[in-house]
């Protein structure tokens, strides 16, 4: 690396900065201020669907993409290929994007001709390139242009703070390296027989304790790090310093640094909160890698100044100033360069190009405009062309679905008049779902095979528990993440069951499978094992490859039947668990029984569901999938990413409970004696539903679950062929249901279903909003009736808890199509899972947070999940609505800042209302 | 004689066929490739090599090509192991660009490696191992999207093609010099040649060797090999790192005229590979990775039984690790830890507990060897059985229920492992020239091991120690690959979103 070649030349920072630090803080307020960027990783077994920006919601999503394009370099919109096949299938509706650009150029205040903009604008709003032509002679006038104009004007850029390491090069690669390094070998959880010595110390003492001995850092480095401070926060500061970043630049400075690694930072954030320590390890993190920095970088650096001689490199002048921030013009020029792309859009000659070509002005009258108008002009357009143009693209997306949305709701509500309500027979059974957006096309089917009625809500059906299944260590916080469990309940025998046989199954199950890893792991042990286990695992592989189906169920039986467990029942009553051996783990197991009665209240009266067919399904939901490290993404968000049979079970049988009845008939809701709660399982990956608790039932009960049966053995089927119409396939699919069989079960299947792919609405409200609209498996559903809740908490409840769930999802899956390196998983056939916590690509990579590659595209030239941000229909008259809004600060943000969409559903008036974000504060006033 | 002729014809045919197929699958890339019939195609060679290895008999030749068993029975694993794992790939690597090119590549590569073990003409083998290398490295190339994918490549193809060099030169030299470029002929006159050109002729073989089995100094390769997808990595691993064993099975007879020298010097190298290998294992805590250092160490032990003249012991081993470690790629995605399966075990074993652990491994290694004595490197084996046989003692008395039943399953099911190994072992003994050591080679491999198992453990009992701190990191450090093998952020895959359409 050349030194000279560097521009180490500070400039003085005149512009704003992206994180603006108060002076004076200290430097965990800054770690803290830095970890905004990103938000906690779980790891893969509990796979969380999070939304990646879930603490920079106080500000707009554009301002967001702004933002990550300069810092990160990632670009968050869907890109103009996607834009344009949406448009060519319609999905973008040309009128609708002409009528968001008018809306948005009323919001615009530049004092130039509104006709001029807008000219510019259509222009650059339809153009086919990334990067729109410019006629040569036009670059020359504007060059000419610029030429007069104050250089300050010019420099639209607003400078992006860049970490020393980067802005080298080299040093930042290998930071990078050394960091995924560190972090990898900090968070294994139990891969190496070997771990890290002295991880219990932290991530920085470890680090600190084993660099003099590196051999991946050369003497001279190890050196430079022989006499560091022993503590992180005292390292951290010391670093800041030596590295020379200006007080004002460091919270900018951190937050560089945290994006660098944005997957092994929020997997410590994760590790760091559930422990109890807030953003310690965050800052433990950012001491080692400042650390680091600063021994790769040092050679660039003046060095201290002992006796005011001039060294070296001071004597390199002036221009080897004391500060290593070098605020870039052209920001996020080296951020866009490592995202693979030049970006010339930026240069302002070009910028004012544009407007000289495609808005009609002359250049004598872009000359004549006072100099901060053309530096308004140039930034704006600057961001037109980066955010807002795409942002606009985005809208018109949403908007056109919006109207195809509302089209098919209204006409499905008017195919439910009152007239007809009267004569349909009442329902037989009916059957809870969560409001997984899977759940939408079994329900429509259901509901049209026989007299079935169906309800959404969140799959973990109100239960905040943390669940343990029979003999584990393991506690499984089985609700949202937003949620915090406050019970736990266990599953344990049967009174007259024996878990001997069981355990004695399981355990040689397990025995085979440890003795296998822990010969893997031995260096005399290991080199027989080929011999000992080869002719096994190739038959196993011949097998599952050449009849994937049938080998592929025939394992799966094997494991269910090693698996199998006896009759088991699960610790619902505060008390029952005493004396079994377990200790308590902090929560109390089992609930109250007027803890029970609130939460089965709270469901039953939120969803509507208040007078009771013969028999209620409980529905969770499970994905069976092979191979699959991401198999935990399709299964319950809602359960913390876990299948949803526990939750269900728990619930049916407490409403199955005498006391649980009477408390509930105190309220108003009176459950007949004769109405039987079941609890079932939704398979998703195949179309079943599988029944797991049935107790003794009644007649009528019984009858209506041989109904139920009956038409679900018609309906399976039928959905499977149209669910399997949207893979993607190899060959023809003669019989759909043997096909997704074939996929839950192949081990060679990288998609065996979409999961929650496609997903765009979350509606709530009563069934007959939707009954009769083919939704298309893209909308989450929540019972809601509205009449039932004249105070409104419990649509404040359903907006604050499986909204936000969906929301998350939806980002997640957003985030994961728009920018699948950064916020994805990657390629499913280069991944490997690192230290049991997540998957890397290839040899080495950050640790990848979102969903892999295969599960949002459906082959490397198309998508399958169109990347819409969530729109939430609320059925309800508006000022409930408006109630919603003011009581809750965070839904209105979420709204205001477009981080997901609303519209409502008057049911008295009939009619339709869309919450835009930029009417919302005046129609509040209006309302309140 | 004519029915092997027919046979062998019969057998290039059916390579001809679906070498052709995959040829359409290059050239023509369909929006609806014909996978599907090409995999089918797959089963033809597949076919012809087991009626190959039924029939039985050795020394065909059929032009420059000659059919023996250990030709045949190559012939019919590595196109067995091809067949399998495009079958594999018809689903899992579906929708990636070069889908087609992916199963062109993979048929060519493993029919090169199964001609080269039929090859008879040193010239012929030479080509055909050119083949095989470069179709490897197409294969981690077929993604040069990927930064890191293009470094690997860039360095795979600096390696093989010394490796090439390698075999090329001692093919030549031994043609030439030999007067024939029939193998046996030329391998036969090399016990007249002067000693330094049979050591020098050694040398290059096991130049060769070791570069394909990603043994030390030539590790790189194997080490950033994770790369890949997983079915390339399932052939590389299985079909393609086994090739130094086979080559140097073939040129034994060289070898038994080589000297000490030779022996020597590779039983120290795949020794330290095998320590290197297992070492690194130990440390790394990504699952492909401890996959790639876990070949390391069995291609390391693969070339210890070869530096002992025990080639028969190396196919066998080369085999079934090839069906082991093609299983462990394949089915990598499953090994996330369930949680939910954590269930309580009982207190470690007790220090009688260990002692009967070690008795017992002593009295399986005793046993094991007492059976056969006289087969070559089976006292290598016996010992590693002797060390897993006390792990998994030591392992069961965690358990409280199915203590019993989980030994007998685990007993019978190494007990029909050791059937199949003993057959396959049998065949192979049968298709192999004898050899013989130099008596010094297996006490200093012994020596070896031991004192590598010995100091192992013996830093591993106190991990704060310095010593024990700057072994973990210089096996963390050889471990990790280089600074252009990886990228944070696959960016690629940013293009490609950039590219795509809706689906």
């Amino acid at each position: 690396m050349n030194k000279t070649a560097l521009s180490l030349a500070g400039q003085a920072a005149q512009a704003r900065t992206h994180v603006h630090a108060p002076a004076n803080m200290t430097v965990r307020e800054l770690v803290r201020q830095a970890s905004a960027v990103i938000a906690p990783l779980w790891p893969i077994a509990a796979f969380i669907a999070r939304h990646p920006w879930m603490e920079m919601e106080h500000l707009s999503f554009a301002e967001v993409a702004d933002r990550l394009q300069d810092m990160q370099g990632v670009r968050l919109y869907p890109s103009r290929s996607v834009l344009s096949a949406a448009l060519a299938r319609g999905e973008i509706d040309a009128n609708i994007l002409a009528r968001c650009l008018e809306q948005w150029l009323d919001l615009q205040t530049l004092p130039v001709p509104r006709q001029a903009m807008a000219r510019l604008c259509h222009a650059l709003l339809k153009s086919q390139e990334e990067s729109p032509a410019v006629a040569d002679d036009l670059l020359d006038l504007a060059q000419q242009v610029c030429a007069k104009l104050p250089a300050a004007t010019v420099r639209h850029g607003r400078p992006a703070v860049r970490p020393l390491s980067v802005q080298l090069g080299e040093p930042g690669r290998r930071l990078d390296q050394q960091m995924i390094k560190w972090c990898k070998l900090f968070l294994d959880e139990g891969q190496a027989l070997w771990p890290l010595p002295g991880r219990d110390e932290g991530l920085y003492r470890a680090w600190r304790r084993l660099v003099p001995l590196d051999p991946s850092l050369t003497r001279t480095e190890r050196a430079r790090l022989a006499t560091w401070p022993e503590d992180p926060e005292t390292a951290l500061v010391h670093a800041l310093a030596v590295l020379g970043v200006a007080e004002d630049d460091q919270a900018a400075y951190l937050t560089a640094h945290v994006l660098a690694l944005p997957g092994w930072a929020g997997m410590l954030a994760w590790t760091s909160r559930r422990a109890g320590q807030g953003d310690e390890w965050l800052l433990e993190y950012l001491a080692v890698r400042l650390s680091l920095e600063w021994a790769f970088c040092a050679p660039w650096l003046p060095k201290p100044e002992v006796d005011g001689a001039a060294t070296g490199h001071a004597a390199a002048g002036d221009r080897a100033v004391r500060g290593a921030v070098v605020r870039d013009a052209t920001a996020g020029e080296a951020a866009a360069g490592a995202a693979g792309q030049t970006d010339t859009n930026r240069d302002p000659v070009r910028l004012v190009a544009l407007w000289l070509g495609y808005s009609g002005l002359t250049p004598s009258a872009f000359r004549q405009l006072p100099a901060d108008v053309q530096a308004a002009c140039i930034a704006w357009l600057d961001r037109f062309l980066r955010v807002d143009r795409w942002q606009l693209w985005l809208e018109a997306w949403e908007r056109t679905y919006e109207t195809r949305l509302r089209a098919s709701i209204l006409s499905s509500s008017r195919q439910n008049d009152p007239a007809a309500q009267g004569k349909e027979p009442s329902p037989v059974a009916q059957l809870l779902f969560c409001i997984d957006v899977r759940s939408e096309p079994l329900r429509r089917q259901l509901e049209q095979a026989g007299p079935f009625a169906t309800y959404g809500c969140a799959g973990f059906f109100n239960l905040p528990v943390q669940t343990r299944e029979l003999d584990s260590l393991y506690a499984h916080p089985s609700c949202p993440a937003i949620v915090e469990p406050k019970y736990e309940i266990r599953e344990c025998p049967a009174p007259a069951s024996s878990v001997t046989s069981y355990r004695r199954r399981r355990n040689v199950v397990q025995f085979v499978g440890g003795v296998f890893k822990k010969l893997k792991q031995d260096l005399l042990a290991s080199l027989v094992l080929p011999e000992s286990s080869g002719p096994w695992l190739g038959l196993y592989t011949l097998a599952r490859t050449i009849a994937p189906g049938w080998a592929g169920r025939l394992w799966q039986r094997a494991e269910e039947a090693a698996y199998h467990k006896p009759p088991t029942q699960l610790t619902l009553v505060r008390g029952a668990a005493a004396g079994n051996g377990w200790e308590d783990g902090g929560l109390p197991v089992g609930l109250t029984t007027e803890e029970m009665v609130a939460a089965a209240g709270g469901l039953l009266r939120t969803i509507g569901l208040v007078s009771f067919a013969p028999l209620v399904v409980v529905c969770g939901h499970e994905s069976r999938t092979t191979n699959n490290p991401h198999q935990a993404a399709l299964d319950c968000g809602a359960c913390g990413g876990a299948a949803g049979w526990f939750n269900a079970r728990a619930f049916a049988a407490m409403c199955n409970l005498r006391a649980v009845r009477e408390g509930l008939a105190r309220q108003g809701i009176v459950i007949p004696d004769d109405t039987i709660f079941v609890a079932a399982e939704h398979i998703t990956t195949t179309d079943e539903l599988c029944f797991l608790d049935v107790p003794p039932l009644s007649g009528p009960a019984q009858a209506a679950l041989q109904r139920l049966k009956q038409a679900l053995a018609h309906v399976g089927p039928q959905l499977s062929a149209q669910r399997l119409a949207r893979l993607p396939h190899v060959g023809p699919v003669r019989r759909p249901h043997a096909e997704a069989s074939r996929r839950a079960v192949d081990w060679s299947e990288v998609r065996p279903e979409w999961g929650l792919a496609g997903c765009a609405a979350f509606v709530v409200g009563r069934r007959r909003l939707t009954q009769h609209a083919d939704l298309a498996g893209r909308v989450f559903l929540h019972s809601y009736d509205w009449r039932l809740d004249p105070e409104g908490e419990q649509l404040a409840a359903i907006v604050a808890g499986p909204v936000t769930v969906a929301q998350w999802i939806n980002l997640q899956y957003y985030a994961s199509t728009v920018a699948p390196h950064v916020y994805g998983s990657g390629n499913k056939a280069t991944q490997t899972v690192t230290g049991g916590i997540g998957v890397m690509q290839g040899n080495g990579s950050d640790l990848m947070a979102g969903l892999p590659w295969q599960s949002v595209a459906a082959s490397d030239h198309a998508l399958y999940h169109a990347p819409l941000r969530l729109l939430v229909v609320i059925e309800a008259p508006s000022n409930h609505i408006a109630r919603v809004l003011a009581g809750d600060a965070s839904f209105r943000r979420k709204v205001e800042n477009g981080w997901l969409r609303l519209a409502s559903f008057d049911p008295v008036r009939g009619t339709w209302e869309t919450w835009e974000a930029d009417s919302l504060p005046a129609r509040l006033s209006q309302a309140g | 004689m004519q029915m092997h002729e027919v046979m062998f014809a019969a057998w290039l045919g059916a390579w001809a066929v679906v070498a052709a197929s995959a040829a359409v699958l290059w050239l023509r890339p369909s929006p609806k490739p014909h996978v599907r019939l090409h995999v089918r195609l797959l089963w033809l060679p597949v076919a012809a090599a087991c009626a190959g290895v039924m029939a039985g008999r050795s020394g065909v030749l059929v032009g420059p090509w000659r059919a023996d068993a250990l030709g045949w029975l190559m012939a019919l694993y590595v196109a067995a192991l091809g067949g399998v794992i495009q079958h594999f790939s018809v689903r899992y690597l579906h929708g990636d660009r070069a889908y087609p090119r992916y199963f062109s590549l993979l048929t060519w590569t493993t029919g090169a490696a199964a001609l080269t073990w039929m090859s008879d003409d040193l010239r012929l083998l030479a080509l055909c191992w050119a083949l095989m290398s470069l179709g490897l490295v197409g294969l981690v190339a077929l993604k040069r999207e990927w930064a890191p994918a293009r470094a690997v490549a860039v360095s795979m193809a600096k390696r093989f093609s010394l490796g090439v060099l390698a075999v090329a030169a001692a093919a030549v030299w031994l043609g030439m010099a030999g007067g024939s470029w029939r193998l046996p002929a030329a391998l036969a006159h090399a016990r007249a040649l002067p000693g330094w050109e049979r050591e020098a002729l050694c040398g290059l073989l096991l130049v060769a060797a070791l570069i394909q089995a990603g043994q030390w100094p030539f590790q790189r390769w194997l080490l950033e090999s994770a790369v890949t997808p997983t079915p390339v990595s399932a052939v590389m691993h299985a079909g393609l790192v086994n090739a130094g064993g086979l080559l140097l099975a073939r040129m034994s007879p060289l070898f038994n005229v080589g000297g000490t020298l030779p022996h020597m010097a590779l039983l120290l190298l795949a020794w330290l590979s095998v320590l290197i290998g297992t070492g690194i294992s130990l440390v790394h805590v990504d699952y492909k990775r401890q996959l790639v250092a876990s070949t390391m160490a069995q291609m390391g032990l693969m070339l210890v039984q070869c530096a002992l003249s025990a080639y028969g012991a190396a196919v066998v081993h080369l085999v079934f690790h090839g069906l082991f470690k093609a299983t462990l790629f394949l089915r990598s995605g499953s090994v996330v830890p369930r949680p939910q399966r954590q269930w309580g075990l009982a207190a470690a074993p007790s220090a009688r507990w260990f002692a009967v652990a070690a008795a017992m491994g002593a009295a399986t290694a005793v046993l094991y060897w007492a059976v056969t004595p006289q087969e070559p490197a089976r006292w290598l084996s016996a010992m590693f059985l002797g060390a897993g046989a006390a792990l998994a003692w030591r392992y069961l008395s965690a358990l409280k229920e199915g203590r019993w039943l989980g030994f007998a399953v685990l007993a019978a099911l190494a007990a029909l492992a050791e059937l199949a190994r003993t057959g396959l072992a049998g065949l192979v003994r049968a298709a192999l020239a004898p050899a013989q050591a130099p008596p010094v080679v297996p006490a200093v491999a012994a020596g070896l091991l031991a004192a590598g198992a010995v100091t192992l453990w013996a830093l591993a009992v106190s991990p704060t120690s310095q010593a024990f701190v700057r072994l973990y990191l210089w096996l963390i450090h050889l471990g990790e690959p280089r600074r252009a093998a990886i990228e944070p952020h696959p960016r690629y895959l940013a293009a490609y979103a950039e590219e795509a359409g809706l689906g």
